[in-house]
């Protein structure tokens, strides 16, 4: 099964590839494969900035007796 | 023996001497202040000086601020950003005075607010040099500059899970979480609140103890947030204290402070990161992953340029292939004028297999013309066409 990346991961990995593709290191017949998984990166560090992730809520909910969460 | 005299005739008697004495005499005195009663309606205050040595009391003496001396405490405490309390040392100016019911008294004129603040920045300096020395893995002085192993860390791409140190219901908490709430780009933040008393004698210890609590949890914050009012006369003491400072020194998560006073930089503000107020606190996280956003932006620009380009250049070197191609063709060359020779339905490349008498045929463009060699020769020079 594949592993679920970071934001972080995705962001460094995202990083990569522009730079591979900017010196011409992709080949034409990956491009394609490529850019949508790019894509698929860019959503994932788009979310962490306007979506709390699930695991945050998760943890919210398991608060200390001491604090509280607020959205 | 004498026949006793009045006691009003004693007094009157100490009376003249001290005011024969102390009339119109104003005195410097440093003492340490007990037992202070403000009186802020009336405005008065009623308090003991007092001289310690080694711990054990040497003198006392009652003392009061009259009502036209009572803005000399305001302007202490809003100087120093402390509050005239207990234990405070000061240097003042005073009056001896005896009155016959009450006593003697020094009232007190004014205080040396500059005095106070040499003493006050003494000992943040002694308490500085003390967090250096102690804490050199932690805490190095560099070009005049603290650096810390908590405001050197490196902050998390997005900020997003926050632990936030703040007095319930203060203009501090409700300034922090309103300009997280209301940032213009709908970023959604988890915000942990540690609510505790951050002024007064213990603030630094409840501070300390929300901080180890934030701590056992380390993996679920970005950053700590440590808050309070702008505005705010009371001290930033608690912010100066040694155990305190060291902490955040070396705490796991980055520290933002925004402790609500511009004249000065508490211990605490050297030791992480100073963003002054609550709301600058919330406006650098939010501004943090602005620039995040932008970073990402400029990535998709990027590899969609990146793209379009290849794509381009595909695309050209294929339209260039195909332009060889096609004016390699055959029938392009007889459309240029020029023609092929074959014999016995064979291409003829090389002249030299052709001799007189030989039939060849002679493929133009739309026609075909049928010959025998009658005659050969070579050219003088090769053919420059």
């Amino acid at each position: 099964m594949k592993k679920k990346l970071t934001y972080n991961e995705a962001f460094t990995k995202l990083e990569e590839l522009v730079e591979q593709l900017e010196d011409g290191r992709i080949p034409l017949d990956k491009l394609a494969d490529n850019v949508k998984q790019a894509n698929e990166w860019v959503a994932l560090c788009e979310t962490k900035l306007r979506q709390i992730e699930k695991e945050i809520e998760e943890a919210a909910d398991t608060n200390s007796k001491k604090g509280s969460t607020k959205k | 023996m004498t026949n006793p005299i009045r006691l009003s005739t004693l007094t009157q008697l100490i009376q003249d001497t001290i005011q024969s004495r102390f009339e119109g005499e104003v005195f410097r005195v440093s003492a340490r202040i007990m037992n202070v009663k403000k009186y802020e309606s009336s405005r008065r205050c009623y308090l003991t000086l007092e001289e310690y040595e080694q711990g054990t009391k040497t003198t006392e003496i009652r003392a009061v601020f009259w009502a036209n001396a009572y803005s000399e405490i305001e302007k202490f405490e809003k100087v120093l950003r402390q509050p005239f309390k207990d234990g405070t040392e000061i240097t003042c100016k005073v009056k001896v005075r005896y009155h016959k019911v009450y006593g003697l008294n020094l009232d007190v004129l004014q205080i040396d607010v500059a005095q106070a603040l040499g003493t006050l920045e003494l000992e943040r300096q002694q308490t500085l040099e003390r967090l250096v020395r102690e804490n050199p893995e932690h805490i190095q002085l560099i070009s005049g500059v603290y650096r810390t192993y908590n405001n050197r860390m490196e902050l998390p791409l997005v900020i997003s899970r926050i632990a936030l140190i703040t007095a319930p219901n203060s203009d501090g908490q409700r300034d922090f979480l309103q300009e997280l709430k209301q940032n213009k780009h709908q970023y959604q933040f988890s915000v942990t609140e540690f609510l505790t008393t951050i002024q007064g004698d213990n603030a630094h210890q409840l501070i300390l103890e929300q901080l180890q609590l934030i701590e056992q949890r380390k993996e679920d914050f970005d950053l700590v947030a440590i808050v309070r009012g702008g505005g705010s006369l009371g001290d930033f003491k608690p912010f100066d204290d040694y155990e305190l400072c060291a902490f955040v020194a070396r705490f796991p998560v980055p520290v933002f402070t925004g402790i609500g006073h511009d004249r000065n930089q508490s211990i605490v503000d050297l030791m992480a990161r100073e963003q002054k107020t609550p709301t600058k606190v919330a406006a650098m996280i939010v501004e943090h992953n602005f620039d995040f956003e932008n970073a990402l932006i400029d990535l998709k620009t990027r590899m969609n340029d990146a793209v379009t380009d290849q794509l381009e250049r595909a695309k050209e070197r294929l339209e260039q292939a195909k332009r060889i191609i096609r004016l390699s063709s055959p029938r392009d060359i007889l459309r240029r004028g020029f023609a092929i020779i074959t014999h016995k339905d064979k291409i003829v490349i090389d002249p030299s297999v052709i001799h007189e008498g030989m039939e060849l045929q002679t493929q133009l463009k739309n026609e075909t013309i049928f010959s025998t060699v009658t005659k050969k020769a070579k050219n003088e020079k090769e053919a420059d066409l």
